[in-house]
């Protein structure tokens, strides 16, 4: 008798729920829609989407070698790329699936191994200069922190973004098509299947893992006494915040976009709580004020949407403007994001990333003269390119 | 109805539907949606002979690909579709999409055809709905040609609440709030007016107004406004979302004379709300986005909202269609793949489909151009619409208006504003095509045309459109205002001088309608209009009191009913209830007089010269001296003398369509000295009249006026003998 909870409207919990006992390509038409309407939005929930349907596909498709199950994860990742392109982290996702199961395959090989190992990884360049300088100092110790078996092929995919088709642009097959005469076509396809599966749910467990990972930076980075200010923090942002609130005592200024304050109940009502109860100084900032307190600011702490390959960060509509102002303040820019959101993403103008919303934010629709005179944009993420941030924080 | 017969839509496994009542409670939680795919509206007259509306493509995207994603959006499982003209055209489109059954991809359980053989209007569907008793609980009422991001879920859940609280509530109506001033996304013409009582949400009272209408009133019931706030509001965009329970579908069909959903059943239900007991409720929404594309004034209003991105995310950016590839280029600019434009090219603010070309030297400004256009260099498009396939060649002009699929513009051709080029049209080298103006290939009734050379030039193809319901729509329905181009808004806005504008064209449509056979004036009427443009805003209300007045009088006047003392009394009072200003009783009394004298002086039998007639006329039925001196002139000063003189004048002319022109002179030279005779005018108040400027215009109105120099010659000789005799004629009135 009763509606489903949450009313009618389809959202990620229902994705996720009707996942089961739907037909793959029913789930992935679903998906792409859901993606489409934006229904499905923010990085972490396209990233667990996308994990989620891959690894329907590879449970449950029909294939009988590696070079189908690949054709077919590229295909089905190619149109929910193409669905949100602006959401660089589907394609994250997909590549990393994609290198698994290449991985998985090629171990499999070797097991066996009967051919020679030369051209099974693919295309090692020889410099990894796409990495941001300061992750790359960082490198032995991210290593530390994450599981070593996937690093090696994961960095591998970072550095080379012709290794999968990349997103909206012209999909090379080439190094796709060329790898595969190695692999075993007769080998235990349960095997790969089973191993291909169990890897795509450590994706999963990664991607939920981001927060708590990343908080073990928080003491490093946030000294007592500091003045922090965070731009509409993000969970992963507010987790770490918590987490050095809970050793350190320090300001926070909590810059809160107006149109998003005024409009339904706070978000950071706990965060604000438990901040305040563990010691440590908020201040709400609007927007319109938030110059003023940047020569009082030690630190600005952004949470990424992605990062591109060459350290951009694209983020919340509203940060990129700190970022600039914190440079010419000479603040440190700290980004926080899990691995997933390191996207291997060469477009030469970053507008294209750069998705335009609904302008309801700033004018309302009930104004007449406004919305039949003037054009107004709102955009939904901000690009912050890589000179203006200091240093990136990922779980690795 | 009979013979209804359900199209093969349906999913197998939809096709048995459980009419036990236990089913019902089964299939609450999953969510039904109506679409109702005909308007049973001319509003997209010539593309809409061709194509259905809601097939028509805004920002490229055919309308009911807006209305489908939107229930998808809102979590509807089974929709069913209602289909009118060019079902069979729908129902193949859907059949093709992703919204099909049959495909993966369709986020529907089941979706339905409906077809009904010998429905009229959206009533009928309704009723057959009824009947059909497919529906288990809720359902949401939408149109083929709606376009909205709105969230129902609140909505829904605040109808459900209230249905369980009172089995009586039975519909929820979601609006828009679009503010008090001015908006583009209003619909023009009507205004919905919707009387709410704020805490509780429910709709009192409906009422559509419009500037033709006659009263600027909404009436209500008195009993409305016992112990209940109540909120008139006229700022919301009513995009006819309905929430309805079953117990709607019933209402429909008790009242069987019902048609539209808004005019008909629900101002209907409300004002019977003491009878039916169903309560309407409004959940007003300030968030999202939500029209319908109900003529092409919204058509226009609603693509610039999509690319402004108020729509989002159903924008262009979004790639809705399966195979769209639009991606923003700066400059607010979507572009598909494989667009070429040449270098030199301005393009802003517009969208360009795939595989579309732009020659050099173009601009290309505020548009939306479809898939596969070829378009020349040095062309120019503002403001416009050019759907797919069409071939625009070098030089060319278009400004605001609407190019069809398959069209092509010649060399050098030109587009006024407000144009309408349907489908396949060619239009020849340096063509112009006027403003407003519509071509089709094809006749309003469906037959192709030969070309008319003077509208699409040599060598082009098709022909002027013209409606030929057009001229049968009265004058005073709304439709009219939304019939025409959405482009010449600016002649139909409602500002008030446009709005005088058309109640005088409505004065002249009650002549017409005199009792004698019409013959064309058309400089008259011209001059009609621009002397009574003049008139107070009360323009509108005078319309109806001038007929219903003139007919009142002109039945006394032939003897057929009443007399003078009453139908004073009758005349007063239908002045006071239209709150006529004296220039329009002086024109209705004048009116009705000469009309009169007209007839006299045609009827068949005894055709009375003017002179004679003028005497009949005023002289005939007792009483019509008093009630000219005292209803027709007023208080007597020689100003009111030279007003009733002018009307009378101007009356003369209008009526010049039915006898001579020298006849209308010689019956208003009769008419003035009958009523100088009779001590009506006095020698100040003609000669003031002759003197008057406005009596003076060019055309008939001095050509009848020549005929009266006699006669003033006669008075101002007159004048000069009997001076005395001027202050008895003055004594005598004072009586």
């Amino acid at each position: 008798m009763a509606p489903p909870k949450g009313g009618y409207a389809p959202d990620l919990d229902k994705f996720l729920d009707t996942l089961k006992s739907r037909p793959v390509d029913a789930s992935v038409e679903f998906l792409i829609s859901l993606l489409k309407r934006r229904q499905i939005r923010g990085s972490e929930s396209c990233a667990i989407a996308t994990a989620h349907i891959l690894l329907q596909v590879v449970a449950k498709d029909k294939w009988s070698d590696v070079d189908q199950l690949i054709g077919r994860v590229q295909l089905v990742g190619r149109k929910l790329v193409t669905a949100q392109p602006h959401e660089l982290v589907i394609g994250n996702i997909v590549k990393r699936v994609l290198g698994l199961i290449r991985d998985e395959a090629s171990e499999d090989r070797n097991d066996t191994g009967s051919d020679s190992p030369t051209d099974r990884t693919p295309t090692l360049p020889p410099a990894i200069e796409p990495i941001p300088l300061s992750k790359q100092t960082r490198l032995p110790s991210l290593v530390a922190l994450g599981s070593f078996a996937r690093t090696q092929s994961m960095f591998n995919l970072l550095s080379d973004p012709d290794f999968v088709p990349s997103p909206g642009s012209t999909p090379k097959l080439g190094s796709g098509a060329s790898t595969p005469q190695g692999y075993p076509q007769s080998t235990n396809i349960h095997a790969l299947r089973s191993e291909v599966i169990d890897g795509i749910e450590e994706i999963m467990d990664e991607i939920r893992q981001v927060d708590e990972q990343v908080q073990a930076y928080a003491e490093i980075v946030i000294h007592p006494g500091d003045y922090v200010l965070v731009h509409q923090p993000s969970r992963t942002v507010q987790k770490f915040l918590l987490r050095a609130a809970s050793k350190r005592k320090f300001t926070v200024f909590l810059v809160v976009d107006p149109s998003a304050a005024s409009t339904e109940d706070d978000p950071y009502s706990s965060l604000r709580k438990s901040l305040s109860s563990s010691g440590s100084t908020v201040v709400n900032i609007m927007n319109v004020g938030l110059m003023a307190y940047m020569s009082k600011v030690n630190k600005v702490i952004l949470g990424a949407r992605a990062i591109t390959k060459k350290g951009g960060v694209i983020v919340d509509s509203g940060a990129a403007v700190i970022a600039r102002a914190a440079r010419e303040q000479g603040r440190t820019v700290i980004v926080l994001g899990g691995v997933y959101k390191l996207s291997p993403d060469s477009r030469f103008h970053h507008e294209g990333l750069v998705e335009w919303g609904d302008p309801s934010k700033y004018v309302n629709f009930a104004d007449g003269e406004m919305v039949g005179q003037v054009r107004v944009r709102n955009a939904i993420a901000e690009f912050i390119p890589t000179d203006l941030v200091n240093t990136y924080i990922t779980n690795l | 109805m009979s013979q209804n017969k359900a199209s093969r839509g349906g999913a197998a496994a939809k096709g048995k539907k459980s009419n036990k009542p236990g089913a019902e409670d089964k299939r609450e939680d999953v969510l039904q949606a109506v679409i109702i795919a005909d308007s049973f509206q001319t509003r997209f007259l010539p593309f809409s002979l061709e194509k259905p509306r809601c097939l028509l493509p805004l920002a490229n995207t055919p309308l009911i690909e807006y209305t489908l994603e939107f229930l998808a959006m809102n979590g509807v499982q089974e929709v069913f579709i209602y289909c009118g003209a060019h079902h069979d055209q729908i129902e193949r489109y859907v059949h093709d999409s992703r919204w099909s059954p049959n495909a993966r991809s369709c986020p529907f359980s089941s979706l339905e055809f409906i077809r009904v053989a010998d429905a009229r209007s959206i009533g009928d569907f309704l009723r057959d709905l009824d009947k059909r008793n497919i529906i288990g609980g809720d359902f949401v009422l939408v149109h083929g040609d709606l376009v909205s991001n709105i969230s129902l879920d609140a909505a829904l859940a605040a109808h459900r609440a209230r249905r369980e609280a009172n089995r009586d509530s039975c519909m929820t109506l979601v609006l828009r709030e679009a503010g008090e001033g001015e908006h583009n996304t209003k619909t023009k013409g009507i205004t919905p007016a919707f009387i709410i009582d704020p805490n509780a949400k429910r709709c009192l009272h409906y009422e559509e107004i419009h500037p033709l209408q006659n009263d600027h009133y909404v009436t209500l019931d008195p009993s409305i406004l016992e112990n209940r706030e109540a909120e008139a509001r006229t700022d919301l965009i009513d995009a006819e979302i309905d929430i309805c329970t079953p117990d709607v579908l019933a209402l429909w069909s008790e009242s069987f004379d019902y048609e539209l959903p808004r005019a008909n059943f629900l101002h209907g239900v409300l004002k019977d709300w003491e009878l039916n007991g169903k309560m309407i409720h409004t959940e007003i929404v300030n968030e999202g986005y939500s029209a319908r594309v109900r003529n092409l004034q919204m058509y226009d209003a609603i693509s610039r909202d999509v690319l402004s991105g108020w729509t989002y995310p159903f924008t262009p950016e979004c790639n809705l269609l399966p195979g769209q590839s639009y991606q923003s280029q700066g400059d607010n600019v979507y572009q598909e793949d494989d667009v070429e434009i040449e270098s030199g090219t301005d393009v802003f603010d517009s969208v360009i489909g795939k595989d579309t070309h732009i020659g050099s030297g173009s601009v290309v400004q505020n548009s939306i151009i479809g898939r596969n256009c070829k378009i020349g260099s040095n062309v120019r498009i503002t403001n416009s619409y050019i759907w797919s396939d069409t071939t625009v060649h070098d030089g060319a002009v278009v400004e605001h208006a609407i190019i069809a699929e398959k069209a092509v513009l010649g060399k050098k051709a030109v587009v006024h504003e407000g144009a309408l080029v349907s489908f396949g049209v060619q239009l020849g080298e340096e063509t112009d095509v006027k403003s407003a103006a519509m071509l089709s290939l094809l006749s309003p009734s469906g037959q192709l045309v030969s070309p008319q050379p003077e509208f699409v030039g040599s060598g082009g193809k098709g022909a002027l459109f013209e409606d030929l319901e057009d001229d049968e729509t009265d004058f005073d329905d709304p439709s009219r205002l939304q019939r025409s181009l959405i482009y010449s808004l600016e002649d139909l806005d409602l500002s008030d001088s446009s709005v005088s504008t058309l109640a005088d064209d409505d004065d002249l449509s009650d002549d017409e309608s005199g009792p004698v056979s019409p013959s064309t004036s058309q400089p008259t009427s011209r001059s009609r209009l621009s002397s009574f443009a003049s008139d107070d805003s009360g323009a509108p209300t005078f319309s109806s009191f001038h007929s219903d007045a003139v007919h009142g009088l002109l039945d006394v006047l032939r003897g057929t009913s009443g007399n003078f003392e009453s139908e004073k009394l009758e005349f007063m009072s239908l002045r006071l209830a239209n709150n006529a200003s004296d220039s329009a009783m002086r024109k209705a009394v004048a009116t009705a007089f000469v009309r009169r004298a007209i007839e006299l002086m045609t009827s068949e039998n005894d055709a009375l010269e003017p002179s004679k007639a003028a005497k009949q006329v005023l002289t005939s039925r007792a009483g019509a001296t008093n009630f000219i001196s005292e209803v027709g002139v007023g208080d007597n000063s020689v100003p009111e003398q030279i007003e009733f003189a002018l009307a009378v004048q101007k009356a003369c002319v209008s009526s010049s369509r039915f006898v001579e022109v020298a006849k209308t002179g010689n019956l208003l030279a009769a008419m003035l000295q009958q009523m100088y005779d009779l001590d009506i005018l006095e020698e100040e108040g003609i000669l003031g009249w002759w003197e008057d400027d406005r009596g003076k215009e060019e055309g008939l109105m001095s050509e009848v006026r020549e005929k009266c120099q006699p006669l003033v010659e006669w008075l101002e000789n007159a004048d000069e003998e009997s001076d005395e005799e001027e202050e008895d004629d003055d004594d005598d009135d004072d009586e």
